[in-house]
């Protein structure tokens, strides 16, 4: 008696910082935004293939703000005009095409009318998970997400959050990324139980994405899969964003500071300090020698 | 005694599996079919699949072989089998000697095509037409296929209905209904299993004896079969060209036998297999009572059961040994009872576990194994042996040729089974001669 077929959700969070593709396009021209894209319809293809209850979501995350490519909001099922539009000469599987052709404009859309503000290489990565958390609620579902720039330390608060929501609601976080380690991206991984993999070689994504990323939790199990990589826990201190090893925890609500402050700036308790009392140095008695 | 012919539902891949290679390979040709096919396969099947989908050589055995973890040796077994069997894909040599696994390329090219697009179009597009004015919605193409199937049904239970001729015929091919000269059909054993299978098994079963049907009638398998496939594929209630719509009963179609009929969490729009809720409760002091207005659900209920009362939107009957009892005599098993009972239960009845009363469920398979107190052989009886001795150098020969199949040392009785009855006898009648 086969188990009736659950909904199964992927969110894949494609990172989309225009100064990060900008500067790839000029290391690398084999491997741009749009070739990336394609990688990432590919997988969102294969997974509905999968399953008839297979569900894809797909979220652009830009650099003060995030996206979402498909499903877009101005996209109605069972549109009689979109009808037409959808209907593909091409042999590809109508459901598949349709969600295509969105992502395809969308992204449009994103890249061409986001205003870029500052020079900074951080995309908002914390954001943008929160936004895919919502979507999966009732429904079983994971993220992949798709990192091309660095770590940005500021929003080491938020997305440890992220995280743990993530944890709670037994959403997988996985990670491809592109570029650069992330240290914030392995801790997700680690503690929801998702992989994390840094590509090798970026003209590969799609074949990394079918071979690594495709199988659910359930098959997981049983294949072979890369090992997690060694994580990086250290925290970010509250008042710099720096990682440090060694600082001071607040005992009413647990912030963490690299340097002392009597006042705890998060929750303002107010900490009493004794200074180290004068100790009378003990005569010490002389043995009487007889 | 009548032997009881257990209803065979086979899935897609059985009935593919049977198919010859040629046919195989031409079905293979068209996206809509490798789709079908690939979505029935187990998930590691498909994640190997997927894996093999865009390398153009064969990728070495061994190396498959270590995609799976050590535990799972026996679903990568499994898998191995599955695909070899429908011909996904099959052995070749590579060049060190070594054995490979390559992708059907036909199976290969139409996938791809599937999800990448390039290549040519499902069916004629009628963008030519304009918009539809005759668009008709999801619930109302609901309630047209379902009238329409229970007029088939309603046929088979013997309440009047028009049905065609070629429906009719088929019925009877299936083994469904038999027919005497010039009177009309009415229903078999098998029949009354049929019944009670959940939908999509019906409909499966159904199209699956077209089928057979159908080669016979000169029709092109692989046609019907492409066109069955694209039909689920399609969304439901979308028009096609030449404006047919196709219902959600035709698109479960493909999506194979075993789907549960009882998921009644439907908040979310595209739900599975059925289109009826649940609709029956049953009750540890044996009465059921059943939400229902449609005749057919009632005449399914009254096979097995017996009525008690009739309201408007109500229906109460009660389990009784006679009544199940006839059932099984008719040749429904206490199983499909209990699948009946299950997958038509009502959501209250679905919040609780058992969904259904144990005590119900036991009491119906005890009633079933009232009827199999007796079991039947044949065998040649022999007695009157005139000495003991004689009778057990029978009785040891024919233990010796493995026939003997009762005896009673007392009263010097021995029964054989009639295979073994000829050599028996021989043997007898030399030892009659020797002494």
């Amino acid at each position: 008696f086969k188990v009736p077929d659950e909904i199964s959700l992927l969110v894949i969070v494609v990172d989309v910082n225009p100064i990060w593709w900008g500067q790839q396009a000029q290391r690398e021209q084999e491997f741009t935004l749009s070739k990336c894209l394609d990688a990432v319809m590919v997988m969102g293809n294969s997974h509905m293939a999968m399953s008839r209850t297979n569900k894809l979501a797909v979220i652009a995350s830009h650099c003060q703000d995030s996206h979402f490519l498909y499903p877009s909001k101005s996209w109605k099922a069972g549109d009689d005009g979109a009808d037409d539009a959808s209907s593909s000469g091409d042999g590809k599987y109508e459901l598949l095409s349709v969600a295509n052709n969105l992502i395809a404009e969308e992204i449009r859309n994103v890249m061409s009318k986001t205003e870029v503000r500052g020079n900074s290489t951080d995309t908002l990565l914390a954001g943008t998970l929160a936004k895919a958390l919502c979507l999966g609620q009732e429904i079983k579902s994971r993220i992949l997400v798709i990192k091309a720039a660095e770590d940005c330390a500021l929003q080491y608060m938020n997305f440890m959050n992220v995280i743990f929501a993530a944890q709670k609601q037994n959403i997988l976080i996985d990670a491809c990324v592109l570029d650069s380690n992330s240290g914030l991206l392995q801790q997700a991984c680690d503690i929801t139980g998702g992989l994390y993999l840094k590509i090798p070689q970026q003209v590969a994504l799609a074949q990394y994405l079918l071979w690594v990323f495709l199988p659910d939790s359930e098959q997981r199990s049983q294949l072979v899969l890369p090992p997690p990589a060694h994580v990086d826990y250290r925290a970010a201190c509250f008042c710099h964003r720096n990682l440090i090893e060694i600082g001071y925890v607040c005992s009413v609500c647990l912030s963490i500071f690299c340097n002392f402050s009597p006042i705890c700036t998060t929750c303002e308790t107010a900490f009493k300090i004794q200074l180290p009392q004068m100790v009378k140095p003990k005569k010490k008695k002389l043995k009487q020698t007889t | 005694m009548k032997l009881r012919v257990q209803l065979q539902c086979k899935n897609l891949h059985e009935y593919l599996r049977e198919l010859s290679p040629e046919i195989l390979d031409r079905l293979y040709n068209h996206p809509a079919t490798c789709l079908a096919v690939y979505r029935e396969l187990p998930s590691l099947a498909k994640n190997y699949v997927m894996r093999m989908l865009f390398l153009d050589q064969p990728l070495p055995q061994a190396a498959v072989a270590l995609w799976v973890k050590k535990d799972s040796q026996k679903d990568h077994d499994e898998c191995v089998s599955v695909l070899g069997g429908l011909r996904l894909w099959h052995s070749q040599q590579l060049q060190g000697g070594l054995q490979g696994y390559i992708l059907n390329p036909v199976f290969k090219d139409n996938l791809r095509t599937a999800l990448l697009g390039g290549g040519t179009a499902w069916a004629e597009e009628g963008s030519t037409l304009g918009p539809d004015r005759h668009a008709r919605d999801i619930e109302s193409l609901d309630r047209y296929a379902m009238e329409r199937w229970e007029v088939i049904l309603q046929f088979m239970v013997g309440s009047p209905s028009a049905v065609s001729q070629d429906l009719a015929h088929l019925l009877v091919q299936a083994g469904l209904m038999k027919s005497e000269a010039g009177e009309a059909p009415y229903i078999t054993s098998a029949g009354f299993q049929f019944l009670l299978l959940d939908t999509a098994s019906q409909l499966w079963y159904f199209t699956l004896q077209y089928l057979k049907t159908a080669q016979s009638r000169g029709m092109d398998l692989v046609e019907i079969l492409s066109f069955l496939f694209q039909l689920s594929f399609s969304t439901l209630g979308r028009r096609k060209s030449r404006r047919y719509y196709p219902t959600r009963l035709a698109i479960t179609l493909a999506a194979g036998v075993t789907t549960s009929s009882s998921t009644t969490s439907s908040n979310l729009a595209s739900t599975p297999a059925t289109v009826e809720a649940g609709f029956i409760v049953v009750e540890t002091n044996y009465r059921i009572y059943a939400y229902t207005n449609s005749e057919l659900q009632i005449a399914l209920v009254a096979l097995f059961s017996e009525m008690l009362y009739r309201f408007p939107n109500v229906v109460v009957a009660q389990l009784t040994r006679e009544s199940v009892q006839q059932a099984i005599a008719n040749g429904i098993t206490a199983q499909q009872i209990i699948h009946f009972l299950r997958t038509r239960a009502h959501p209250v009845m679905l919040a609780q576990t058992p969904v259904l009363p144990s005590t119900i469920t036991d009491q119906i398979r005890l009633w079933e194994l009232e009827r199999d107190r007796l079991q039947f052989t044949e065998g040649v009886l022999y007695n009157q042996f005139l000495s003991q001795a004689d009778f057990e150098v029978l009785r040891d020969r024919a233990q010796g040729l493995d026939c003997l199949v009762w005896q009673d040392v007392a009263h010097r009785v021995m029964v054989v089974t009639p295979q073994g009855h000829s050599e028996v006898k021989r043997f007898w009648k030399r030892q009659r001669s020797h002494t």
